[in-house]
């Protein structure tokens, strides 16, 4: 099924710049329909990969490009992002396993992967040709969607 | 990060200004609480109703505060909108932090822990 249509965002690996994406998503959400906290979640999400590229794909470098592909389906958002750092293994990252009573036992980070792990509805990973591609995607909900599809760039 | 903070009594209390909290801010609020900390401030009031956004950059910072301050005090949350709730309890940090929803709640039980 083709996208009905197909956002791409690019910006330089810097931390400060990950808001305009996430800026970007949280539009796209409430132009979606999307209720306050799905649409928090969502840029959540985006924000959090796009955070792990810069951080550990490129680690904190600047000069770099990350780019976010938003594909819009009649059923579902799909986001690619795309880096040409580090290929990173997210399989290795452990479960938010801590002890609420236990000060000492609380994560201060890994806490990223888990949050798309569990908010998305599918993630995969590859390296192709050198590029990273995390892809995720987020089903919609009943009474989520467009209503005309022709607001968003068409490839 | 631009950050409103006064002491009422023996307890801190802190309000980002920032609508988010995220990697790039993170660095700063971690570094602000380590120096109220170590400035001897025991009892905290992070006051979010000015906030919009944290990720789990932003989740880590606040987290690295309760560490810091461990059994000897505590930090507590006050005004989270629902939105930014949502990571508080996927992250189940809605069972680790005492998260009220009025500055005077937060206050009323520090003062009763002092």
């Amino acid at each position: 099924m083709d996208a009905a249509g197909t956002l791409k965002l690019i910006i330089e690996s810097k931390l400060e710049n990950i808001s305009l994406i996430g800026s970007a998503v949280r539009g796209i959400a409430g132009m979606l329909s999307m209720d306050a906290i799905s649409g928090y979640q969502l840029e959540l999400c985006v924000v959090e990969a796009v955070t792990n590229v810069t951080k550990h794909a490129y680690h904190g470098e600047s000069g770099h490009s990350v780019e976010v592909d938003i594909l819009l389906y009649p059923d579902r958002l799909t986001f690619k992002i795309y880096d040409r750092g580090d290929t990173m293994d997210l399989s290795r990252i452990e479960p938010l396993a801590f002890d609420p009573s236990k000060v000492e036992s609380l994560p201060e980070r890994g806490m990223g992967v888990f949050i798309l792990k569990t908010l998305m509805d599918e993630i995969s990973y590859e390296t192709v040709n050198g590029q990273n591609i995390l892809t995720m995607i987020k089903y919609l909900k009943t009474g989520e969607g467009l209503s005309s599809p022709t607001v968003l760039i068409r490839n | 990060m631009q950050l409103q903070q006064r002491h009422t009594g023996s307890v801190l209390v802190v309000k980002p200004l920032e609508k988010r909290i995220d990697a790039s801010t993170a660095m700063d609020l971690k570094q602000k609480m380590n120096e109220w900390i170590d400035a001897g401030n025991r009892r905290i009031v992070l006051n979010l109703s000015q906030v919009d956004f944290i990720d789990s950059s932003g989740l880590g910072a606040i987290i690295s505060g309760l560490k810091k301050i461990g059994n000897d005090g505590d930090l507590v949350i006050c005004m989270v909108k629902e939105t930014v709730m949502s990571l508080f309890r996927l992250t189940r940090m809605d069972r680790v932090f005492d998260i009220f929803t009025s500055e005077e709640a937060a206050l009323a039980a520090l003062s009763q822990k002092g």
